[in-house]
């Protein structure tokens, strides 16, 4: 298949998803009375797409930037400090945490920043063990700070349990949601152009300075869009682990590994699987949906367990 | 005296609290192929990294007229190219691809082809031999300086894994490109090479204990003080 033709089958096919996701109410499959379906879903319909967007290219800029295939924002504790941090504001100050609209997305950065900084200084070093060794590490330390604050937190409880599983797409509201949507695709744009450094990266740093690329200025600017992209998709969906994984290795399966086609076709795939996700976890289970993390873990861990696999032989 | 594509006066790298490379002073013209040999652990990585500005050095250092620990990333890209011995890739490209990365498809195509890899453009990277795949590295290197006048070429160990044919095409092309102006600083262990060379530097222990022409470089007591007796004898 060439790319041009991929290219048009997927967008069909994504806009045939978008039809589908707006058609899934708490009825199961329907349109709904008059204008509900515009109001009540397509805030959810867009949150998941700009999320999966920044989660997939998120995946693709962290797998970019380490060289490595295994690097996810979700499974190297980025996605964790971003929670961390909103539940760190919403425990110190739960009242003003909601009066600015970027309150939330800030402590989400920061908590991101910190777990990203933490990466760089301790995983790096193009051991696949070290850079996941130090991620699992900032994993638990982020999601036990997180279920400490959401334990003593009585308004806030139910909040942050619910986006430590994910479960936070089905809050979102044109008023909650525009700040972090409108994040999501300003961090996906601004990551596009270090396609090129990408590539060049890939030879390692002494070859991609020595082919004329900043290196230090590359990894700085790749590890601030992928906390961006971490922090605003995680105050959209919660924690979603394996997008950043399953969305990159699928792009590379379909058109090789230049980052050119990775970059834009991680995100696009991101956005299509999370919005797949979500809209098998309503339609299924009307009633009580399944979040899209779950079924994004359902379908990501083994095909996790396959890459490694491979990897290691 | 006409001033050198590649200068440096008491160039020093140090790693970890050890002195790798200690006062190396050498100069390159355009035209001119220079071979840096030594044994294992005299520092000739080392010091080839340091003259492209890619580890922290004191000392000074000039390749273009400027000093590539402070020029620009796109002036160092124009003025010097830098193969590792070992080159490796995270990603499994196209050989194809390699063109295109740095920039210089048919540069990089033509290349190829005088190294004779012409037939495996379509190929991945691990779809190759390591001697292939260092030549299709070698090319990518030699691509990014499409042109020569002026620039340096800095090469760690070109010849290993090759083959005898495929030396000796790395060799040519070489001599290709210092004939077009530019400068080459080639790191290796084989002598004979190193004799065909314009210039030789002998490095032990991180220092230079000779430099000049190959017969004046490569004496039998230079050779036995730098790597033995028994070394002398095969020489």
């Amino acid at each position: 298949m060439t790319a041009t033709r991929a290219t048009l089958a997927g967008l069909a096919g994504l806009a045939a998803l978008v039809a589908l996701a707006l058609s899934v109410g708490a009825q199961g499959f329907g349109w709904g009375d008059g204008g509900a379906w515009a109001l009540l879903r397509a805030p959810r319909v867009l949150a998941a797409l700009a999320a999966g967007l920044a989660l997939g290219i998120g995946g693709a800029a962290q797998q970019g930037v380490f060289r490595n295939p295994l690097a996810d924002p979700g499974l190297t504790g980025v996605f964790g400090g971003a929670l961390f941090g909103i539940a760190l504001l919403l425990g110190l100050a739960p009242d003003a945490a909601w009066q600015r609209a970027w309150f939330l997305p800030a402590a989400a950065f920061a908590g991101a920043l910190a777990t990203s900084g933490l990466l760089v200084v301790c995983g790096r070093g193009g051991s696949s063990a070290r850079l996941l060794l130090t991620g699992l590490g900032l994993n638990a330390f982020t999601a036990a700070g997180t279920l400490v604050i959401a334990s003593r937190s009585g308004e806030s409880r139910e909040l942050l349990t619910n986006g430590a599983f994910g479960d936070w797409l089905g809050m979102a509201t044109f008023e909650l949601a525009w700040l972090p949507i409108l994040l999501c695709v300003a961090a996906t744009l601004l990551l596009l152009p270090l396609a090129r450094a990408f590539d060049l990266l890939a030879f390692g740093a002494d070859a991609a300075r020595g082919f004329g690329a900043d290196v230090a200025g590359v990894r700085r600017d790749a590890v601030l869009l992928t906390a961006l992209a971490a922090a605003a998709a995680t105050c959209l969906v919660g924690q979603v682990a394996f997008i950043g994984l399953l969305a990159p290795h699928l792009a590379r399966k379909i058109f090789g590994p230049r980052h050119a086609w990775v970059l834009p076709c991680s995100a696009f795939l991101g956005a299509a699987l999370l919005l797949g996700a979500d809209t098998l976890g309503r339609g299924l289970w009307p009633q009580a949906p399944l979040s899209a993390a779950a079924v994004t873990a359902v379908l990501g861990a083994p095909l996790f367990i396959w890459i490694a696999r491979g990897r290691h032989e | 005296m006409s001033e050198g594509l590649v200068e440096a006066l008491g160039l020093a790298v140090e790693l970890g609290g050890r002195r790798v490379v200690d006062g190396v002073s050498l100069r390159a013209e355009a035209g001119q192929v220079v071979a840096v040999v030594g044994p294992n652990g005299a520092g000739k990585t080392t010091l080839l990294r340091a003259l492209a500005g890619l580890v922290a050095s004191s000392g000074e250092l000039r390749i273009a007229g400027e000093d590539p620990r402070s020029a620009s990333a796109q002036a160092n890209a124009r003025h010097r190219a830098y193969c590792a011995q070992k080159p490796d890739c995270a990603w499994d490209y196209r050989v194809s691809d390699l063109g295109d990365i740095v920039g210089a498809a048919d540069p990089y195509a033509d290349c190829l082809n005088r190294l004779s890899l012409a037939g495996l453009t379509e190929r991945r990277l691990t779809q190759l031999s390591g001697g292939e795949q260092k030549a299709a590295f070698l090319a990518m290197t030699f691509a990014a300086l499409a042109e020569p006048y002026g620039a340096a070429l800095l090469l760690d160990e070109p010849a290993a894994s090759l083959d005898v044919a495929r030396q000796a095409l790395v060799a040519a092309e070489i001599r290709r490109f210092v004939q077009a102006g530019g400068t080459a600083i080639v790191a290796t262990h084989d002598l004979s090479f190193a004799r065909s060379c314009d210039i030789v530097v002998v490095l032990a222990e991180g220092r230079l204990t000779a430099a000049g022409d190959p017969s004046a470089a490569l004496t039998p007591d230079v050779i036995a003080a730098t790597w033995g007796a028994s070394a002398q004898a095969e020489a």
